[in-house]
Protein backbone atom coordinates (compact mmCIF):
# COMPACT_ATOMS: atom_id res chain seq x y z
CA UNK A 1 0.00 0.00 0.00
CA UNK A 2 3.08 1.95 1.02
CA UNK A 3 3.27 3.37 -3.17
CA UNK A 4 -0.47 4.32 -3.52
CA UNK A 5 0.56 6.61 -0.47
CA UNK A 6 1.53 9.99 -2.54
CA UNK A 7 -1.13 10.09 -4.37
CA UNK A 8 -3.05 11.28 -1.81
CA UNK A 9 -0.61 12.68 -0.31
CA UNK A 10 -0.96 15.32 2.26
CA UNK A 11 -4.64 16.51 1.66
CA UNK A 12 -5.72 13.41 4.12
CA UNK A 13 -5.37 16.25 6.79
CA UNK A 14 -7.87 17.78 4.95
CA UNK A 15 -10.26 15.10 6.39
CA UNK A 16 -9.27 14.93 9.90
CA UNK A 17 -8.92 18.64 10.13
CA UNK A 18 -13.04 19.18 10.65
CA UNK A 19 -12.86 16.93 13.51
CA UNK A 20 -9.77 18.10 15.03
CA UNK A 21 -10.26 21.94 15.11
CA UNK A 22 -13.78 21.55 16.27
CA UNK A 23 -12.27 19.55 19.47
CA UNK A 24 -9.54 21.27 19.71
CA UNK A 25 -11.74 24.60 19.36
CA UNK A 26 -14.48 23.83 21.53
CA UNK A 27 -13.46 21.52 24.13
CA UNK A 28 -9.74 21.34 24.76
CA UNK A 29 -9.10 25.19 24.42
CA UNK A 30 -12.14 25.96 26.83
CA UNK A 31 -10.71 23.24 28.84
CA UNK A 32 -7.45 24.66 29.19
CA UNK A 33 -8.52 28.27 29.79
CA UNK A 34 -11.39 27.25 32.23
CA UNK A 35 -7.81 25.46 34.39
CA UNK A 36 -6.05 28.92 33.99
CA UNK A 37 -9.03 31.13 35.06
CA UNK A 38 -9.49 28.87 38.06
CA UNK A 39 -6.07 30.68 39.30
CA UNK A 40 -7.29 34.18 38.76
CA UNK A 41 -9.76 36.79 39.80
CA UNK A 42 -12.20 37.76 37.30
CA UNK A 43 -15.90 38.79 36.85
CA UNK A 44 -15.91 38.79 32.79
CA UNK A 45 -15.73 42.05 32.62
CA UNK A 46 -12.19 43.43 33.51
CA UNK A 47 -9.47 41.23 32.64
CA UNK A 48 -8.62 38.40 34.56
CA UNK A 49 -6.19 39.13 37.06
CA UNK A 50 -3.32 35.74 38.71
CA UNK A 51 -3.95 35.28 42.23
CA UNK A 52 -2.64 32.30 42.44
CA UNK A 53 -4.14 28.86 44.65
CA UNK A 54 -6.34 31.71 46.29
CA UNK A 55 -9.96 30.22 44.80
CA UNK A 56 -8.67 27.21 45.88
CA UNK A 57 -7.71 28.03 49.79
CA UNK A 58 -11.25 29.86 49.63
CA UNK A 59 -13.00 26.39 48.85
CA UNK A 60 -11.50 24.83 51.86
CA UNK A 61 -13.62 27.40 54.16
CA UNK A 62 -16.35 28.00 52.20
CA UNK A 63 -19.34 26.72 53.82
CA UNK A 64 -22.10 26.78 50.64
CA UNK A 65 -19.04 24.21 49.18
CA UNK A 66 -19.08 22.14 51.91
CA UNK A 67 -22.52 21.97 51.85
CA UNK A 68 -22.65 21.12 48.04
CA UNK A 69 -20.08 18.54 48.56
CA UNK A 70 -22.19 16.75 50.99
CA UNK A 71 -25.37 16.92 48.54
CA UNK A 72 -22.99 15.45 45.50
CA UNK A 73 -21.59 12.62 48.28
CA UNK A 74 -25.11 11.85 49.09
CA UNK A 75 -26.15 11.88 44.92
CA UNK A 76 -22.99 9.79 44.57
CA UNK A 77 -24.15 7.02 46.96
CA UNK A 78 -27.45 7.50 46.22
CA UNK A 79 -27.17 6.72 42.58
CA UNK A 80 -24.78 3.88 42.77
CA UNK A 81 -27.25 2.28 44.80
CA UNK A 82 -31.15 2.91 44.75
CA UNK A 83 -31.92 3.00 40.77
CA UNK A 84 -29.34 0.58 40.54
CA UNK A 85 -30.02 -1.96 43.42
CA UNK A 86 -33.67 -1.81 42.87
CA UNK A 87 -33.23 -1.97 39.18
CA UNK A 88 -31.52 -5.45 39.70
CA UNK A 89 -34.06 -6.70 42.36
CA UNK A 90 -36.56 -5.96 39.82
CA UNK A 91 -34.24 -7.50 36.59
CA UNK A 92 -34.17 -10.64 38.95
CA UNK A 93 -37.62 -10.89 40.22
CA UNK A 94 -39.09 -10.85 36.52
CA UNK A 95 -36.85 -11.92 33.82
CA UNK A 96 -37.78 -15.65 34.06
CA UNK A 97 -41.66 -15.40 35.09
CA UNK A 98 -44.47 -15.65 32.58
CA UNK A 99 -45.45 -12.42 31.24
CA UNK A 100 -42.31 -10.71 32.72
CA UNK A 101 -42.24 -7.81 30.61
CA UNK A 102 -46.11 -6.44 31.72
CA UNK A 103 -44.34 -6.90 35.06
CA UNK A 104 -41.79 -4.06 34.04
CA UNK A 105 -43.87 -1.76 31.92
CA UNK A 106 -44.83 0.02 35.10
CA UNK A 107 -40.85 0.81 35.73
CA UNK A 108 -40.24 1.78 31.91
CA UNK A 109 -42.97 4.28 31.52
CA UNK A 110 -40.97 6.87 33.78
CA UNK A 111 -38.09 6.60 31.43
CA UNK A 112 -40.34 8.48 28.39
CA UNK A 113 -40.11 11.62 30.41
CA UNK A 114 -36.33 13.42 29.60
CA UNK A 115 -34.50 15.89 31.55
CA UNK A 116 -36.28 19.10 32.60
CA UNK A 117 -39.66 17.94 31.61
CA UNK A 118 -38.98 15.49 34.67
CA UNK A 119 -38.79 18.02 37.06
CA UNK A 120 -41.54 19.61 35.77
CA UNK A 121 -43.84 16.71 36.65
CA UNK A 122 -42.76 16.31 40.03
CA UNK A 123 -42.57 20.11 41.18
CA UNK A 124 -46.41 19.83 41.59
CA UNK A 125 -46.37 16.90 43.54
CA UNK A 126 -43.85 17.75 46.01
CA UNK A 127 -44.12 21.53 46.67
CA UNK A 128 -45.27 22.70 49.62
CA UNK A 129 -48.90 22.62 49.16
CA UNK A 130 -48.75 19.94 46.62
CA UNK A 131 -50.25 16.64 45.71
CA UNK A 132 -48.09 14.09 47.66
CA UNK A 133 -48.97 16.60 51.26
CA UNK A 134 -52.24 16.24 50.91
CA UNK A 135 -52.44 12.58 49.45
CA UNK A 136 -50.46 11.32 52.36
CA UNK A 137 -52.42 13.64 54.74
CA UNK A 138 -48.92 14.95 55.74
CA UNK A 139 -47.26 18.72 55.76
CA UNK A 140 -43.97 18.38 54.80
CA UNK A 141 -41.99 20.43 53.28
CA UNK A 142 -39.96 18.11 50.73
CA UNK A 143 -38.43 20.45 49.17
CA UNK A 144 -37.37 22.85 51.61
CA UNK A 145 -34.67 21.05 54.30
CA UNK A 146 -31.46 20.01 53.91
CA UNK A 147 -30.47 17.11 53.55
CA UNK A 148 -33.98 15.88 53.31
CA UNK A 149 -34.78 17.74 49.90
CA UNK A 150 -31.42 16.13 47.77
CA UNK A 151 -33.18 12.98 48.95
CA UNK A 152 -36.72 13.45 48.27
CA UNK A 153 -34.83 14.80 44.43
CA UNK A 154 -32.88 11.26 44.74
CA UNK A 155 -36.41 9.78 44.83
CA UNK A 156 -37.71 11.49 41.86
CA UNK A 157 -34.42 10.18 40.01
CA UNK A 158 -34.59 6.73 41.44
CA UNK A 159 -38.26 6.85 39.88
CA UNK A 160 -37.28 7.85 36.90
CA UNK A 161 -33.60 5.82 35.91
CA UNK A 162 -35.14 2.37 38.42
CA UNK A 163 -36.58 1.30 34.38
CA UNK A 164 -33.11 1.87 32.09
CA UNK A 165 -31.46 -0.17 34.90
CA UNK A 166 -33.82 -3.03 34.82
CA UNK A 167 -33.56 -3.60 31.21
CA UNK A 168 -29.78 -3.67 31.12
CA UNK A 169 -29.91 -6.07 33.96
CA UNK A 170 -32.34 -8.07 32.37
CA UNK A 171 -30.68 -8.01 29.26
CA UNK A 172 -27.59 -9.16 31.00
CA UNK A 173 -29.31 -12.00 33.33
CA UNK A 174 -31.20 -13.50 29.56
CA UNK A 175 -27.84 -13.40 28.22
CA UNK A 176 -25.88 -15.62 31.72
CA UNK A 177 -25.58 -18.98 30.52
CA UNK A 178 -27.92 -21.29 31.76
CA UNK A 179 -26.16 -24.03 32.48
CA UNK A 180 -24.24 -22.99 36.16
CA UNK A 181 -27.77 -22.11 37.27
CA UNK A 182 -29.65 -25.25 35.83
CA UNK A 183 -26.48 -27.48 37.41
CA UNK A 184 -27.42 -25.14 40.87
CA UNK A 185 -30.87 -25.91 40.62
CA UNK A 186 -30.02 -29.59 40.74
CA UNK A 187 -28.27 -29.43 43.60
CA UNK A 188 -31.22 -27.63 45.27
CA UNK A 189 -29.46 -24.20 45.39
CA UNK A 190 -32.91 -21.43 45.46
CA UNK A 191 -34.08 -18.16 45.92
CA UNK A 192 -31.20 -15.96 47.58
CA UNK A 193 -28.57 -19.00 47.66
CA UNK A 194 -28.97 -19.17 44.02
CA UNK A 195 -29.09 -15.07 43.41
CA UNK A 196 -25.80 -15.06 45.47
CA UNK A 197 -23.54 -17.80 44.79
CA UNK A 198 -24.15 -18.41 40.77
CA UNK A 199 -26.43 -15.60 40.10
CA UNK A 200 -24.85 -12.69 41.06
CA UNK A 201 -20.81 -13.82 40.24
CA UNK A 202 -21.82 -14.00 36.39
CA UNK A 203 -23.64 -10.15 36.56
CA UNK A 204 -20.78 -8.78 38.66
CA UNK A 205 -19.29 -7.70 35.00
CA UNK A 206 -22.03 -5.94 34.14
CA UNK A 207 -22.85 -4.12 37.29
CA UNK A 208 -19.76 -2.56 37.12
CA UNK A 209 -20.19 -0.83 34.57
CA UNK A 210 -23.83 0.16 35.79
CA UNK A 211 -22.84 1.02 38.70
CA UNK A 212 -19.98 3.01 37.42
CA UNK A 213 -22.24 5.07 34.97
CA UNK A 214 -24.20 5.75 38.34
CA UNK A 215 -20.97 7.22 39.83
CA UNK A 216 -19.90 9.74 37.04
CA UNK A 217 -23.68 10.69 36.09
CA UNK A 218 -24.25 10.96 40.13
CA UNK A 219 -21.05 13.27 40.51
CA UNK A 220 -22.35 15.70 37.50
CA UNK A 221 -25.71 15.80 38.97
CA UNK A 222 -27.30 18.97 37.81
CA UNK A 223 -30.34 19.31 35.64
CA UNK A 224 -32.49 17.74 38.26
CA UNK A 225 -31.73 20.01 41.20
CA UNK A 226 -32.20 23.45 38.90
CA UNK A 227 -34.89 23.30 37.85
CA UNK A 228 -36.78 21.60 40.54
CA UNK A 229 -34.79 23.77 43.61
CA UNK A 230 -32.38 25.78 42.03
CA UNK A 231 -30.04 24.74 44.16
CA UNK A 232 -32.03 26.35 47.39
CA UNK A 233 -33.77 27.04 49.50
CA UNK A 234 -30.76 29.07 50.18
CA UNK A 235 -28.21 27.16 48.89
CA UNK A 236 -29.06 24.15 50.99
CA UNK A 237 -29.47 21.79 47.84
CA UNK A 238 -27.03 22.45 46.15
CA UNK A 239 -24.71 19.93 44.31
CA UNK A 240 -20.99 21.00 42.77
CA UNK A 241 -22.19 21.21 39.36
CA UNK A 242 -25.47 23.83 40.50
CA UNK A 243 -22.29 25.54 42.74
CA UNK A 244 -20.15 26.51 40.04
CA UNK A 245 -23.05 27.52 37.72
CA UNK A 246 -24.84 30.20 40.33
CA UNK A 247 -20.64 31.13 41.16
CA UNK A 248 -19.87 32.01 37.67
CA UNK A 249 -23.13 33.13 36.16
CA UNK A 250 -25.24 34.17 39.04
CA UNK A 251 -22.39 35.95 41.29
CA UNK A 252 -19.85 36.30 38.32
CA UNK A 253 -17.12 35.22 40.53
CA UNK A 254 -15.81 33.40 36.90
CA UNK A 255 -12.56 32.79 38.89
CA UNK A 256 -14.22 30.80 41.74
CA UNK A 257 -16.69 29.24 39.35
CA UNK A 258 -13.68 27.70 37.56
CA UNK A 259 -11.89 26.68 40.36
CA UNK A 260 -15.21 24.77 41.53
CA UNK A 261 -15.40 23.37 38.03
CA UNK A 262 -11.65 22.31 38.07
CA UNK A 263 -12.14 20.71 41.67
CA UNK A 264 -15.19 18.70 40.44
CA UNK A 265 -13.06 17.38 37.36
CA UNK A 266 -10.24 16.39 39.96
CA UNK A 267 -12.87 14.69 41.46
CA UNK A 268 -14.36 12.98 38.91
CA UNK A 269 -11.56 11.89 37.17
CA UNK A 270 -10.08 10.27 40.65
CA UNK A 271 -13.43 8.38 41.55
CA UNK A 272 -13.26 7.06 38.07
CA UNK A 273 -9.67 5.89 38.25
CA UNK A 274 -9.76 4.55 41.95
CA UNK A 275 -13.24 2.65 40.49
CA UNK A 276 -11.43 1.09 37.50
CA UNK A 277 -8.88 0.29 39.38
CA UNK A 278 -10.81 -1.99 42.07
CA UNK A 279 -13.06 -3.63 39.20
CA UNK A 280 -9.79 -4.73 37.07
CA UNK A 281 -8.03 -5.94 40.59
CA UNK A 282 -11.04 -7.55 41.68
CA UNK A 283 -11.58 -9.68 38.21
CA UNK B 1 -46.00 -15.85 44.26
CA UNK B 2 -43.79 -13.95 46.98
CA UNK B 3 -41.85 -12.63 43.68
CA UNK B 4 -45.03 -11.28 41.83
CA UNK B 5 -46.42 -10.23 45.05
CA UNK B 6 -43.20 -7.37 45.32
CA UNK B 7 -43.55 -7.03 41.78
CA UNK B 8 -47.00 -5.93 41.91
CA UNK B 9 -46.90 -3.85 45.40
CA UNK B 10 -43.27 -1.70 43.75
CA UNK B 11 -45.37 -1.29 40.38
CA UNK B 12 -48.00 0.20 41.71
CA UNK B 13 -45.47 2.76 43.34
CA UNK B 14 -44.22 3.49 40.70
CA UNK B 15 -47.28 3.46 38.43
CA UNK B 16 -48.78 6.16 41.41
CA UNK B 17 -46.79 9.25 39.90
CA UNK B 18 -47.27 8.28 36.20
CA UNK B 19 -51.08 7.97 36.80
CA UNK B 20 -51.07 11.54 38.77
CA UNK B 21 -49.13 12.91 35.80
CA UNK B 22 -51.81 11.36 33.30
CA UNK B 23 -54.79 12.11 34.52
CA UNK B 24 -53.94 15.97 35.57
CA UNK B 25 -51.90 16.60 32.21
CA UNK B 26 -55.06 16.24 30.38
CA UNK B 27 -57.35 18.40 33.18
CA UNK B 28 -58.55 22.08 31.86
CA UNK B 29 -56.07 24.30 33.07
CA UNK B 30 -58.29 25.85 35.41
CA UNK B 31 -59.66 22.97 37.15
CA UNK B 32 -56.56 22.23 38.83
CA UNK B 33 -56.88 21.18 42.43
CA UNK B 34 -54.10 19.30 44.54
CA UNK B 35 -56.53 17.98 46.87
CA UNK B 36 -58.93 15.76 44.25
CA UNK B 37 -55.51 15.41 41.87
CA UNK B 38 -56.12 11.53 42.00
CA UNK B 39 -59.68 12.41 40.62
CA UNK B 40 -60.10 12.01 36.44
CA UNK B 41 -61.95 15.31 35.23
CA UNK B 42 -63.57 13.64 32.62
CA UNK B 43 -62.60 15.69 29.94
CA UNK B 44 -59.65 15.85 27.79
CA UNK B 45 -57.43 19.01 27.66
CA UNK B 46 -53.90 17.37 27.03
CA UNK B 47 -53.75 19.34 23.91
CA UNK B 48 -55.14 22.55 24.70
CA UNK B 49 -53.08 22.52 27.96
CA UNK B 50 -50.19 21.87 25.37
CA UNK B 51 -51.11 24.40 23.00
CA UNK B 52 -51.34 26.98 25.90
CA UNK B 53 -47.70 26.05 27.09
CA UNK B 54 -47.15 26.76 23.08
CA UNK B 55 -48.33 30.17 23.24
CA UNK B 56 -47.91 31.30 26.70
CA UNK B 57 -44.40 30.35 27.49
CA UNK B 58 -43.46 30.91 23.42
CA UNK B 59 -42.35 27.02 23.25
CA UNK B 60 -42.56 26.81 19.68
CA UNK B 61 -39.66 28.71 18.55
CA UNK B 62 -37.87 26.52 21.43
CA UNK B 63 -39.28 23.42 20.07
CA UNK B 64 -38.27 24.30 16.34
CA UNK B 65 -34.54 25.83 17.41
CA UNK B 66 -34.04 22.74 19.29
CA UNK B 67 -35.40 20.31 16.15
CA UNK B 68 -32.96 22.39 14.51
CA UNK B 69 -30.10 21.36 16.86
CA UNK B 70 -30.96 17.77 17.57
CA UNK B 71 -31.16 17.04 13.91
CA UNK B 72 -28.41 19.36 12.11
CA UNK B 73 -25.34 18.60 14.82
CA UNK B 74 -25.39 14.86 15.26
CA UNK B 75 -25.50 14.89 10.88
CA UNK B 76 -22.29 17.28 10.35
CA UNK B 77 -20.70 15.37 13.88
CA UNK B 78 -21.11 11.56 12.66
CA UNK B 79 -20.00 12.85 8.72
CA UNK B 80 -17.00 15.23 10.61
CA UNK B 81 -16.00 11.87 13.06
CA UNK B 82 -17.06 9.33 9.90
CA UNK B 83 -14.47 11.36 7.62
CA UNK B 84 -12.03 11.65 10.79
CA UNK B 85 -12.68 7.88 11.04
CA UNK B 86 -11.90 7.05 7.46
CA UNK B 87 -8.92 9.16 7.38
CA UNK B 88 -7.37 7.33 10.07
CA UNK B 89 -8.37 3.49 8.76
CA UNK B 90 -8.76 3.12 5.59
CA UNK B 91 -5.88 6.08 4.43
CA UNK B 92 -3.94 5.14 7.22
CA UNK B 93 -3.08 8.66 8.29
CA UNK B 94 0.60 8.86 9.74
CA UNK B 95 0.31 8.96 13.65
CA UNK B 96 -3.40 8.47 13.22
CA UNK B 97 -3.84 6.42 16.28
CA UNK B 98 -2.54 9.88 18.51
CA UNK B 99 -5.17 11.83 16.18
CA UNK B 100 -7.63 9.39 17.27
CA UNK B 101 -6.68 9.93 20.66
CA UNK B 102 -6.65 13.58 20.54
CA UNK B 103 -10.21 13.69 19.20
CA UNK B 104 -11.72 10.74 21.60
CA UNK B 105 -9.96 12.66 24.47
CA UNK B 106 -12.68 15.19 23.98
CA UNK B 107 -15.36 13.00 25.97
CA UNK B 108 -13.55 13.58 29.05
CA UNK B 109 -14.29 17.38 29.67
CA UNK B 110 -17.24 17.88 31.97
CA UNK B 111 -19.35 20.70 30.66
CA UNK B 112 -18.97 22.69 33.35
CA UNK B 113 -15.08 23.13 32.11
CA UNK B 114 -16.14 24.58 29.40
CA UNK B 115 -19.01 26.63 29.99
CA UNK B 116 -16.91 29.93 31.11
CA UNK B 117 -14.73 30.27 28.29
CA UNK B 118 -17.21 29.27 25.80
CA UNK B 119 -19.40 32.30 27.34
CA UNK B 120 -16.77 34.61 27.54
CA UNK B 121 -15.50 33.50 23.83
CA UNK B 122 -19.12 33.37 22.10
CA UNK B 123 -19.95 36.69 23.22
CA UNK B 124 -16.50 38.44 22.05
CA UNK B 125 -17.21 36.54 18.67
CA UNK B 126 -20.81 37.64 18.62
CA UNK B 127 -21.61 33.65 18.75
CA UNK B 128 -23.76 34.63 21.64
CA UNK B 129 -27.26 33.75 21.56
CA UNK B 130 -27.22 32.22 18.17
CA UNK B 131 -28.01 29.46 16.87
CA UNK B 132 -24.55 29.07 14.89
CA UNK B 133 -23.23 29.05 18.29
CA UNK B 134 -25.38 26.20 19.81
CA UNK B 135 -24.77 24.05 16.31
CA UNK B 136 -20.95 24.65 16.55
CA UNK B 137 -20.96 23.19 20.46
CA UNK B 138 -23.19 20.75 19.88
CA UNK B 139 -21.58 19.12 16.80
CA UNK B 140 -17.72 19.54 19.15
CA UNK B 141 -19.46 17.76 21.16
CA UNK B 142 -20.86 14.68 19.28
CA UNK B 143 -17.44 14.26 17.42
CA UNK B 144 -15.69 11.98 19.89
CA UNK B 145 -18.45 9.69 19.85
CA UNK B 146 -18.76 9.49 16.14
CA UNK B 147 -14.84 8.93 15.67
CA UNK B 148 -14.69 6.06 18.05
CA UNK B 149 -17.42 4.12 17.22
CA UNK B 150 -16.99 4.77 13.49
CA UNK B 151 -13.22 4.23 13.25
CA UNK B 152 -14.06 0.82 14.75
CA UNK B 153 -16.44 0.45 12.31
CA UNK B 154 -14.34 1.01 9.25
CA UNK B 155 -11.19 -1.26 10.82
CA UNK B 156 -14.01 -4.09 10.00
CA UNK B 157 -14.33 -3.58 6.56
CA UNK B 158 -12.29 -5.20 4.13
CA UNK B 159 -9.79 -3.37 2.37
CA UNK B 160 -9.72 -4.32 -0.57
CA UNK B 161 -13.12 -2.86 -1.22
CA UNK B 162 -10.80 0.25 -1.10
CA UNK B 163 -8.24 -0.77 -3.03
CA UNK B 164 -10.64 -2.12 -5.85
CA UNK B 165 -12.60 1.72 -6.16
CA UNK B 166 -9.04 2.99 -6.20
CA UNK B 167 -8.65 0.15 -9.13
CA UNK B 168 -11.51 1.84 -10.95
CA UNK B 169 -10.08 5.51 -10.63
CA UNK B 170 -12.19 6.93 -8.19
CA UNK B 171 -10.77 9.73 -5.72
CA UNK B 172 -10.24 8.93 -2.02
CA UNK B 173 -13.31 11.64 -1.79
CA UNK B 174 -15.66 9.80 -3.90
CA UNK B 175 -14.86 6.78 -2.22
CA UNK B 176 -15.79 7.95 1.21
CA UNK B 177 -19.15 9.80 0.29
CA UNK B 178 -20.23 6.30 -2.59
CA UNK B 179 -18.96 3.32 -0.46
CA UNK B 180 -17.75 4.26 3.25
CA UNK B 181 -20.28 6.20 4.02
CA UNK B 182 -23.44 4.47 2.72
CA UNK B 183 -22.01 0.92 4.16
CA UNK B 184 -21.73 2.43 7.46
CA UNK B 185 -25.07 4.02 7.75
CA UNK B 186 -26.82 1.54 10.97
CA UNK B 187 -23.57 2.76 12.89
CA UNK B 188 -24.17 6.27 11.62
CA UNK B 189 -27.37 5.75 12.66
CA UNK B 190 -27.00 4.15 16.60
CA UNK B 191 -24.52 7.22 17.02
CA UNK B 192 -27.14 9.83 15.33
CA UNK B 193 -29.66 8.93 17.98
CA UNK B 194 -27.64 8.71 20.70
CA UNK B 195 -26.73 12.51 19.86
CA UNK B 196 -30.56 13.46 19.13
CA UNK B 197 -31.30 12.32 22.35
CA UNK B 198 -28.21 14.25 24.34
CA UNK B 199 -28.46 17.69 22.59
CA UNK B 200 -32.87 16.78 22.69
CA UNK B 201 -32.01 16.81 26.87
CA UNK B 202 -29.49 19.30 27.26
CA UNK B 203 -30.17 21.87 29.88
CA UNK B 204 -26.93 23.63 30.91
CA UNK B 205 -25.62 24.82 27.46
CA UNK B 206 -28.94 26.25 26.23
CA UNK B 207 -28.84 27.77 30.17
CA UNK B 208 -25.33 29.79 29.40
CA UNK B 209 -25.01 29.95 26.05
CA UNK B 210 -28.52 31.65 25.05
CA UNK B 211 -31.39 33.91 26.07
CA UNK B 212 -33.94 34.85 24.12
CA UNK B 213 -37.17 32.60 22.92
CA UNK B 214 -35.65 31.88 19.41
CA UNK B 215 -32.43 30.49 20.40
CA UNK B 216 -33.05 29.07 23.66
CA UNK B 217 -33.63 25.29 23.24
CA UNK B 218 -36.75 23.60 24.70
CA UNK B 219 -35.84 22.03 27.89
CA UNK B 220 -33.97 25.63 28.68
CA UNK B 221 -37.45 26.93 28.02
CA UNK B 222 -39.33 24.25 29.97
CA UNK B 223 -37.09 25.02 33.22
CA UNK B 224 -37.41 28.87 32.82
CA UNK B 225 -41.52 28.06 32.43
CA UNK B 226 -40.71 26.40 36.57
CA UNK B 227 -37.90 28.83 37.47
CA UNK B 228 -38.72 32.47 35.90
CA UNK B 229 -42.70 32.41 35.64
CA UNK B 230 -43.53 29.47 38.23
CA UNK B 231 -46.42 31.00 39.26
CA UNK B 232 -48.16 32.01 36.55
CA UNK B 233 -47.94 28.39 34.94
CA UNK B 234 -50.90 26.71 35.87
CA UNK B 235 -49.86 23.01 36.71
CA UNK B 236 -51.72 21.22 34.12
CA UNK B 237 -50.20 23.07 31.40
CA UNK B 238 -46.50 22.44 32.85
CA UNK B 239 -47.36 19.04 32.78
CA UNK B 240 -48.53 18.79 29.34
CA UNK B 241 -45.44 20.77 28.31
CA UNK B 242 -43.05 18.41 30.25
CA UNK B 243 -44.79 15.47 28.96
CA UNK B 244 -44.85 16.67 25.15
CA UNK B 245 -41.32 17.98 24.82
CA UNK B 246 -40.31 14.54 26.10
CA UNK B 247 -42.25 12.77 23.37
CA UNK B 248 -39.82 13.20 20.48
CA UNK B 249 -36.72 11.13 21.83
CA UNK B 250 -39.04 8.27 22.98
CA UNK B 251 -40.78 8.19 18.99
CA UNK B 252 -37.42 8.45 17.96
CA UNK B 253 -36.10 5.45 19.61
CA UNK B 254 -38.90 2.90 19.45
CA UNK B 255 -39.36 3.54 15.70
CA UNK B 256 -35.62 3.05 15.46
CA UNK B 257 -34.91 0.30 18.09
CA UNK B 258 -34.16 -2.50 16.06
CA UNK B 259 -31.73 -0.18 13.69
CA UNK B 260 -30.07 1.24 17.16
CA UNK B 261 -29.24 -2.76 18.43
CA UNK B 262 -27.91 -3.80 15.35
CA UNK B 263 -25.68 -0.56 14.87
CA UNK B 264 -24.17 -0.63 18.22
CA UNK B 265 -23.38 -3.85 17.78
CA UNK B 266 -21.34 -3.12 14.14
CA UNK B 267 -19.90 -0.33 16.43
CA UNK B 268 -18.19 -2.18 18.57
CA UNK B 269 -17.09 -5.33 16.29
CA UNK B 270 -13.46 -5.22 15.91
Amino acid sequence: MRNTAPMFGRFRYGYVAPAVLLVAGLLYAPFVWTAYLSLTRYDGLEPPAFVGLANFAKLFQDEALLTSTRNTLIWVIGTMVLPVGLGLLVAVLSYDIKGGAWYRVPFMLPYALSGAGLAMVWSPILSHDGIANLLLGVDTAFLQDAPANTFAMLAVWTWQQLGVNTLLFVVGLQSIPKEPIEAARLDGAAGWRLFRHVIWPLMRPLTAVVVGLALVAGLKTFDIVWVLTQGGPGRNSETLAVTMYKETFVASDYGYGSAVAVMLTVVTGLASYLYLKRQVTAT
Amino acid sequence: MIRRAVLVVLGLVWLGPTYLLLVNASRPASSYDPGSAWIPSGDFALFDNFAQALEGADLSQSLASTALYSVVSPLLGVVIGALAGYVIVVLRLRGGFWWFLLIFGGTVFPSQMLLVPLFVGYSDAGLYDSRLGLILVYTAINVPLAAFVLRNFYSGVAFSIFEAARMDGASTWRIFWRIYLPISFTALTAVFILEFTFIWNDLIFGLTLSQTEEVRPVMTAIAGLMTDVYAGTPVPVGLAAGLVVSLPTVVLFLATQRLFARGLSLGSVQ
